[in-house]
C-alpha cells in the first residue's frame, strides 16, 4: 500500500508559526526570518496497513503507528567496553528487568548495582514492541521478526520497531531527544522515511530545524535578492555563492523547481529560491553563510519557538539559548550503563543521576547549582517541543498543577531546561559538558543555536 | 587652520624623518604572524623519572576505585560508587583522602622567574637560571598524563590544539623592525578561524599559510602586548590573556594571568615558552569538562587528587578575604608557525567583551585581594 504525506491543517499552522517567529534576540534581528517557511515532505514509499508518517516539530516526517505514535528503533552502537542495542533482525529488548550496570563504559567495572531496583522498569515497560498480526506480510523495508517468546514484531529495514511509553500524543518524539554522538549511549532512535528532496541532498535536525545540505554536508543557501524567474547573483558573486546544479534528467516535485539562469546550465530551486553553496564555509553544516546580507540557510522546516522571554547570548564557540537574564539554557541527558541503555533524564524516569551529577546526591544542592528555569504565572505549553511542567524538586519528578513546594519551569521535549550558578555574565558557558562523558551519558549540555567549531546545533 | 598648519607640520617631519629603521630581517610592512602549532604543560623529565619522581608516579582513577572498593563479591550500588566518585570530581574538597599525591620533587623545571624572586619554593631552569616559578609543574610532575611522550592530556590536548579550529590562537606582531634586536614591539592575539597546513609526512606545520581572525566570536581572546626582541628571543609584557584550549569538543578557554612570553622568533615560526599564573578554579573545571574519567583513567589523572594539590600547591593571587591563592605560577613549551593574518574588513566583535573578560579577571581578582 503506497500513502502519501500530507500535513495536517494544524500541523501546519504551527510549523507556519514556527518559521515565522524564532528565538528572541534582543541585540539583533533573528537571522532565521527569511527563512522559506514551509513543512517538510517525505517520499511516497509502501508501508503496510496500519502504520502512516506523522509530522514532528523537530525530526520532520516520522514513521508511526495507527494511533500516529512514533516509531522507534535501537540500533546496535559500539561504546567504550563493548556495543548495546539491536542488530537487524535480533530484538533485545525484552519484559527482563537488569539489576547491575553491564561495565560498557570505561573506568568503572560491571557488576554495579542499578538505583531505585522496586520501581525500575523492564525494557518493555518504556519500549512497547510493535506487534504484527501472525498474517502480516512484508512490504519493501517493513518484515516481521519473530521474538524469543513466539510473538512477531514489526521491523523497518531490519530494525525492531518500538513505540516509548513517553510519547504524550501523535506526532511526538519526546523519547530521542539527544545527540547520538562519540561517547553518547546506545539511544533509540525515530525511524523516519525518506525526505521527499532530490538526490544530491539530504536534511538534518538541528536546534533551529531540519537544516539542507548536500550530500557532502555543505550547507544550502538562498539569496533575497534572487525570485523564482531571475537571479541576483552573477559575476563575482558565483565566486562564493556557487549555483547548487541540476543534471539534465532532474525531475521537479512539490516544492522543487529547476531554474535555468543561463542557457543550459540548470540550478535547483526550493520554494520559489535558487540555491547555492557558500564556498567559504569551514564547516559541513555550516550557518558561516548566513553572517552575509541577504544570504540565509534552508531549512525544510523551522523548529518551534522558545518562550518570548528566552533570547539568543553570543559565546566564544557560537549562538545559546538563554534566559531573560541571558544565562544560558541547559539540557540533561542521561543512559544507564545498563545492556538496556534506559533512559534516565526524564521526570518520570529515576533521578538518582541527576542528584548524583547536579549536587553529589543532594537535591537542595541541585537546585542550588542548576535551578530550572521557571515558567511566569500565565505562561502555558507552547508546542510539544517547549512545554510548561509542574516539579517537584525534591523529588526532580513531576507533581500535581499547584502542589505545594512544586515549580512551574518550562521543559524542552518534556525535559526540564536549567541554568547554571557558575554562569556569571551573559555569554558564559561553564557547564557545558558538565557530567560524565562531558555530559554526553550524564549531564549537562548548552543549547546551542549555533554551533561555528563543534556542531553543536546539530545531531 | 591651527590644526591644519600643525597637521602639515607633522608630515613634513615626517618626510624629514630619517628612513625607517628595519633592517633586513624586519618582516614585510614590518608585521608578521604566528599561528600556536605546539601546546604542552612544561614538564621538566628525566630519562627514567627518577629524580623528579622518586616515589613512583600517581595512580588514576581505575586504580583509586579500585582501591576504595575491591573486587571482593560486595554488590554495590552505583549511586554510592561510580556516581559518588564522579560527584567528587564536580564538587571537590580539600578532605583527607585515603591516597598519597606524589609531587614532583624536582629541583630543575622549565619556567620563568614571574614575580623577580628566587626563593626556597622556586626551580632552577635547565640552563641554570635561579628563581622558576612553575608550581603547576610541581602538581603535574609526576601524573603520567601529563608526562611526554604518552600522555593521555600531553598528546591530546595537543593533537586537539592542532585538529580543531576553535584552538586557533594568534600572535600578530607588529611595528617589528628587526626579528633579531627591537626593543619595541607590539604582539597582538587574536583567535584564526582557519585549519594549520600539516607537512606531507605529518611532523610539523608548513609556514606560508593564512588564517582570517575571528571577528564574530573571538572577541576575548584579543589582547595588545608590548616587547621586544633581543637576540632574536621575543619577550612580552605580562599581559592578563584568555586563550582557546578546547579538548575533545567541549569549548572551553585557558585563563592566564600575567602571561608572558619568551620564544625564539624566526620568519618561518618560534619556540619558546609562554608563563604566567594560571587561574585554578578555571584550570579544574576547563580539564573536568574537556576530558572525561576514562580519558583521565588513561593517564592516571585522578583529579579529586590533583584539585587538592592545585590548592596546596597556588603560588599567586591571594584571596582577600581567606587568604588562599588562586592561581598557580605555570609554564608552557610553545611552538608557533608563520602564517598570514588576515584582517576581515569589519572589526573584532564584542572587542569589549574581551576587555570585560580581562576586567573580569581582574575583578576576581580585586575580590581575592
Amino acid at each position: 500500500m503506497k500513502k502519501s504525506f500530507m500535513l495536517t491543517a494544524a500541523a501546519m499552522a504551527a510549523v507556519l508559526l514556527a518559521g515565522a517567529a524564532h528565538a528572541q534576540d534582543r541585540s539583533r534581528a533573528p537571522r532565521d526570518a527569511k527563512s522559506l517557511i514551509g513543512a517538510e515532505r517525505a517520499k511516497d514509499v509502501p508501508m503496510p496497513p496500519g502504520f502512516k508518517i506523522m509530522p514532528s516539530e523537530i525530526d520532520g516526517p516520522v514513521f508511526a503507528d495507527a494511533n500516529g505514535m512514533t516509531l522507534y528503533k535501537w540500533q546496535l552502537k559500539a561504546l567504550r567496553n563493548g556495543s548495546a542495542g539491536e542488530r537487524k533482525n535480533e530484538p533485545a529488548c525484552y519484559d527482563v528487568k537488569t539489576t547491575e550496570t553491564a561495565g560498557l563504559m570505561s573506568p568503572y567495572p560491571p557488576g554495579l548495582v542499578l538505583p531505585e531496583l522496586d520501581t525500575r522498569p523492564a525494557c518493555t515497560d518504556v519500549w512497547k514492541p510493535v506487534y504484527a498480526a501472525a498474517n502480516s506480510k512484508a512490504i519493501d523495508k517493513w518484515t516481521v521478526l519473530t521474538r524469543k517468546d513466539g510473538t512477531k514484531q514489526w521491523a523497518y529495514d531490519g530494525f525492531a520497531l518500538y513505540t516509548s511509553v513517553l510519547d504524550r500524543a501523535p506526532g511526538e518524539v519526546a523519547a530521542a531527544p539527544k545527540k547520538a554522538r562519540g561517547d553518547a549511549p546506545s539511544y533509540r532512535e525515530a525511524v523516519k522515511p525518506p525526505s521527499d528532496i532530490p538526490p544530491g541532498f539530504e536534511v538534518t535536525s538541528t536546534t533551529r530545524g531540519r537544516l539542507l545540505s548536500t550530500t557532502s554536508q555543505q550547507s544550502v543557501y538562498f539569496f533575497d535578492g534572487d525570485t523564482a524567474t531571475k537571479t541576483g547573483c552573477t559575476g563575482d558573486c558565483t565566486q562564493t555563492w556557487k549555483p547548487i546544479l541540476a543534471p539534465s534528467v532532474g525531475q521537479t516535485t512539490e516544492g522543487w523547481t529547476i531554474f535555468e539562469r543561463s542557457p543550459g546550465v540548470r540550478q535547483w530551486a526550493f520554494r520559489g529560491k535558487p540555491l547555492y553553496i557558500n564556498v567559504l564555509d569551514r564547516e559541513g553544516r555550516s550557518q558561516e553563510g548566513s553572517d552575509t546580507p541577504g544570504w540565509h540557510n534552508v531549512y525544510l522546516q523551522m523548529s518551534p519557538p522558545p518562550p518570548k522571554a528566552f533570547t539568543v547570548q553570543v559565546t566564544s564557540s557560537g549562538e545559546v539559548l538563554a534566559d531573560a537574564a541571558g544565562k544560558t539554557i541547559y539540557t540533561y541527558a542521561c543512559a544507564d550503563d545498563s545492556v538496556d541503555q534506559l533512559n534516565c533524564d526524564h521526570p518520570s524516569e529515576t533521578q538518582a543521576y541527576r542528584f548524583g551529577m547536579c549536587g553529589a546526591g543532594d537535591p537542595d544542592r541541585c537546585l542550588a547549582t542548576f535551578p530550572y528555569v521557571l515558567a511566569g504565572k500565565d505562561d502555558q505549553s507552547l508546542s510539544q517541543t517547549w512545554t510548561v511542567e509542574w516539579i517537584d524538586p525534591k523529588t526532580g519528578k513531576f507533581a500535581e498543577v499547584n502542589a505545594p513546594g512544586a515549580l512551574k519551569v518550562w521543559a524542552y521535549r518534556q525535559r526540564p531546561v536549567y541554568t547554571y550558578a557558575g554562569d556569571k555574565r551573559p555569554g558564559d558557558i561553564n557547564a557545558d559538558g558538565f557530567g560524565e562523558f562531558r555530559g554526553l551519558r550524564n549531564g549537562y549540555k548548552a543549547l546551542w543555536l549555533r554551533d561555528d567549531f563543534y556542531n553543536g546545533a546539530g545531531d | 587652520m591651527k590644526h591644519s598648519l600643525l597637521a602639515s607640520a607633522a608630515a613634513a617631519a615626517l618626510l624629514v624623518a630619517p628612513a625607517a629603521k628595519a633592517d633586513d630581517t624586519a618582516p614585510p610592512n614590518r608585521t608578521i604572524g604566528y599561528v600556536v602549532s605546539g601546546l604542552y604543560w612544561a614538564v621538566y623529565q628525566t630519562a627514567d623519572g627518577k629524580a623528579e619522581c622518586p616515589d613512583g608516579l600517581n595512580d588514576g582513577p581505575r586504580e583509586h576505585f579500585k582501591a576504595l572498593f575491591p573486587d571482593n563479591g560486595t554488590k554495590r550500588p552505583v549511586v554510592d560508587t561510580q556516581l559518588k566518585r564522579e560527584a567528587e570530581g564536580y564538587f571537590p574538597t580539600m578532605t583527607e583522602e585515603p591516597f598519597t599525591f606524589h609531587l614532583s620533587q624536582s629541583k630543575i623545571a622549565k619556567g620563568l622567574n614571574l614575580d623577580g624572586k628566587a626563593d626556597d619554593n622556586d626551580f632552577v631552569s635547565p640552563d641554570g637560571e635561579k628563581g622558576i616559578d612553575n608550581q603547576l609543574f610541581r602538581v603535574l610532575g609526576c601524573v603520567r598524563g601529563y608526562r611526554a611522550p604518552d600522555g593521555d592530556a600531553y598528546f591530546f590536548d595537543n593533537n586537539t590544539l592542532i585538529t580543531d579550529r576553535y584552538d586557533r590562537w594568534l600572535f600578530e606582531l607588529t611595528d617589528v623592525d628587526s626579528l633579531v634586536n627591537d626593543d619595541d614591539v607590539t604582539v597582538t592575539t587574536y583567535r584564526g578561524l582557519d585549519g594549520l597546513l600539516k607537512k606531507a609526512d605529518g611532523n610539523g606545520m608548513l609556514a606560508g599559510g593564512s588564517q582570517v581572525i575571528d571577528v564574530k566570536w573571538g572577541g576575548r581572546y584579543v589582547a595588545k602586548i608590548k616587547g621586544k626582541i633581543k637576540d632574536g628571543v621575543l619577550t612580552t609584557e605580562p599581559t592578563d590573556v584568555t586563550f582557546p584550549w578546547a579538548t575533545f569538543g567541549v569549548p572551553t578557554d585557558r585563563e592566564m594571568r600575567g602571561m608572558r612570553m619568551q620564544v625564539k622568533v624566526l620568519p618561518t615560526g618560534g619556540t619558546g615558552l609562554i608563563a604566567g599564573y594560571t587561574d585554578l578554579e578555571n584550570w579544574y573545571r576547563q580539564t573536568l569538562r574537556s576530558s572525561s574519567t576514562h580519558h583521565q583513567a588513561y593517564g592516571q589523572v585522578s583529579l579529586p587528587s590533583v584539585y587538592r594539590a592545585l590548592r596546596r600547591a597556588a603560588d599567586g593571587h591571594p584571596d582577600p578575604k581567606t587568604g588562599e591563592n588562586t592561581t598557580l605560577s605555570s609554564a608552557l613549551d610553545v611552538t608557533l608557525t608563520q602564517v598570514h593574518i588576515i584582517h576581515p574588513d569589519r572589526p573584532v566583535a564584542q572587542a569589549d567583551e574581551a576587555t570585560k573578560t580581562a576586567e573580569a579577571v581582574k575583578e576576581r581578582a580585586g575580590a581575592r585581594r
